[in-house]
């Protein structure tokens, strides 16, 4: 039960007044900013252009390679957090041996600077004092360019990503398997079904509504990628692994163009909201068949 | 010994799994410890993997960085410190407060009320920049605040168009986690340069940068908190009400004691985000009060490939959180993030 009582205003406007301040004032700064042309250096003074930054933006081929690559990160790397992740919730929530150690361990990556995480990456795969690349040739392959050929950076930026957050993946599929009740395993062990039947008709149907938040979490997050591409590649070979963030940045700090890049930014946030929204729309009648 | 525990094989081949994904999460954190404690010889020689077998340890990495030889180690340390603690200690206790107020009070107001402070504060900003010719700053102050005194007054009538409740504002703050932080990273460094002009230096200073984070932990300090307190007992709370003591002490009193473990854990969450935050400190910050992050991604360009110096000054920023890790775990084992992820 709610009650009413005027000191409710008390306890949330402090909250409510931070939020509209720091995040929603600026966008409507910003967002006015987008229909404008405005430089910083050299100053130019602010001119309306309408439409122009976007439509400028939407003709740069930069911009489609740039969204193609976030793309590509974000849907490969998340796909291969949730399979990793959910392997290891399962395993963990049947009690492997050793699992309390497995637990504690498996959280760490995910509280490590993501910056950290790119100085360690650009460690282990340097081509000569790296030992992955020593790895490599004892295994009979040439050294191997992690950072400096397109595909293997692109490669190198996913392994980082993918070792960085399957540990929230595991964290939120290990929390909601202990949700499932025992009830409907044990009937289907009474009818003897397989541990893959029981997989596939209960666990997976059962886990897809917590399996979809984790995987649009992760996957809205993903996209705002900029720490671990910023120091393992910086956006190179080229630009070949730059991401939407990062071009962002690099628009909004080196060049000062600040119409132009609020331009870009609120085409992200629309790239964002679109991917959303088909994501949900798409997944909506298989969770309403499994509720 | 549930049913769904493996047998057999299975169980082996589960534990194969596991300590492979175990050695892939802990090789890289082993290697930056290792290489902190090499000599610069040692790091370009090729890898080494076993102290005292295969290289000689040494503190010279260590003791540069910890004498301050190494630029500015010990003030950004400070400041990343004394930044994630007040900013994580704000968002908890101000979230803390929201998300008890939408768990136990009734909200409502109109649709039309919100648009009239979105409508208000982009024209008001139009026309105080570009009619009026007002600074920028002093026309975003002003409309700020028309637009906040409009939205409040109007919502007091009683407007036409769909009403919106608790549930609501929560989806309101949650939904601001969805936004790419640097639409409003870059606004934020638009916007604080202006106030910068008028006199109150945000750029590059202590206030600016907390309330940015303050406001960027609130969603997820509203998210895990509401949970919380959504399964607290209602009883205890009733039966204070009956005794006539006033919402205010049992908050304080009553409800936030109850809920210490989830505070613990909220904060601990929130000092993990904002100890790793990157985007908002590079915009925001460029010498007094940067942080860790940024100052550990600057090693790598300045410096070049100084491998041993680098692995101590990440160290520096993970081992903080290493301890949080294990404490976090403690608490993750009682269950807390059951009720957050419903």
């Amino acid at each position: 039960m709610t009650r009413n009582d005027p000191i409710k205003h008390f306890f949330i406007w402090p909250a409510l007044l931070i939020v509209l301040l720091i995040s929603i004032f600026p966008l409507v700064y910003s967002l006015t900013t987008s229909f404008m042309s405005m430089r910083l250096v050299p100053p130019t003074p602010a001119r309306f252009v309408g439409f122009g930054n976007y439509i400028d933006l939407l003709q740069n081929p930069r911009f489609w390679h740039v969204a193609g690559t976030t793309t590509l990160i974000a849907f490969i790397s998340v796909g291969l957090q949730y399979v990793i992740g959910l392997s290891v919730a399962l395993a963990l929530n049947s009690k492997v041996p050793g699992e309390g150690i497995f637990r504690v361990s498996f959280l760490l990556p995910m509280l490590v600077a993501p910056v950290a995480v790119a100085l360690i990456a650009r460690q282990v795969l340097n081509p000569t004092m790296g030992p992955l690349n020593e790895l490599m040739s004892a295994l009979g392959f040439p050294n191997l360019p992690f950072l400096t050929q397109t595909s293997w950076a692109l490669g190198s930026i996913i392994a980082v990503e993918v070792w960085q957050w399957t540990p929230f993946v595991i964290l939120m599929l290990l929390a909601g398997l202990q949700t499932l009740p025992d009830d409907v395993y044990e009937a289907a062990a009474l009818e003897n079904a397989t541990p893959w039947q029981q997989f596939r008709d209960i666990t997976f149907p059962m886990l897809l509504p917590i399996s979809v938040a984790v995987v649009f979490i992760r996957l809205i997050e993903s996209y705002k990628i900029i720490d671990t591409v910023f120091v393992m590649t910086g956006g190179g070979p080229g630009i070949s692994t730059e991401t939407l963030t990062l071009f962002a940045y690099q628009e909004g700090f080196k060049k000062f163009n600040l119409g132009y890049t609020s331009a870009l930014s609120f085409l992200f946030l629309i790239v964002i909201t679109v991917i959303g929204l088909v994501y949900l729309a798409v997944l909506k009648p298989y969770l309403e068949k499994h509720k | 010994m549930s049913v769904r525990t493996l047998k057999g094989k299975r169980r082996w081949l589960a534990l194969g799994g596991c300590l492979i994904w175990l050695a892939i999460t802990f090789f890289p954190l082993y290697w930056v410890l290792i290489t902190s404690f090499k000599t610069p010889i040692a790091v370009v020689g090729g890898p080494t993997y076993l102290p005292f077998v295969d290289f000689e340890p040494s503190l010279t990495a260590w003791s540069e960085l910890l004498s301050g030889q190494r630029g500015q180690f010990f003030n950004t340390f400070w400041a990343s410190t004394i930044i994630g603690l007040s900013a994580s200690v704000a968002a908890t206790f101000i979230g803390a407060m929201a998300a008890y107020a939408l768990v136990r009070f009734t909200f409502r107001f109109r649709l039309l009320s919100a648009l009239i402070f979105v409508v208000i504060a982009f024209g008001g900003f139009l026309l105080g920049r570009h009619v009026l010719g007002y600074g920028q700053g002093i026309s975003l102050i002003y409309s700020f605040v028309a637009a906040l005194a409009l939205a409040v007054i109007s919502s007091r009538f009683r407007l036409p168009g769909p009403e919106l409740g608790n549930n609501d504002i929560v989806f309101w703050f949650v939904s601001q986690r969805m936004f790419p932080p640097i639409v409003a990273a870059f606004a934020l460094y638009l916007m604080y340069t202006e106030m910068g002009k008028l006199g109150f230096k945000l750029v590059d200073s202590y206030i600016g940068l907390t309330f940015a984070y303050i406001a960027f932990s609130l969603p997820i300090v509203i998210w895990l908190m509401r949970d919380f307190f959504e399964a607290l007992p209602v009883e205890v709370e009733e039966a204070a009400m009956v005794d006539n003591v006033p919402s205010w002490r049992i908050f304080f009193g009553i409800v936030l004691p109850m809920s210490k473990p989830g505070l613990i854990a909220t904060f601990m969450i929130t000092l993990a985000f904002v100890w790793n935050e990157f985007l908002f400190a590079l915009f925001l910050t460029n010498s007094k009060w940067q942080t860790l992050p940024i100052l550990v991604a600057g090693q790598n360009s300045q410096r070049g490939d100084e491998w041993w110096a680098i692995s101590a000054a990440a160290l520096v920023a993970i081992i903080p959180m290493m301890v949080m890790a294990g404490l976090l775990s403690r608490l993750m084992r009682s269950g807390l993030l059951l009720g957050a992820i419903k």
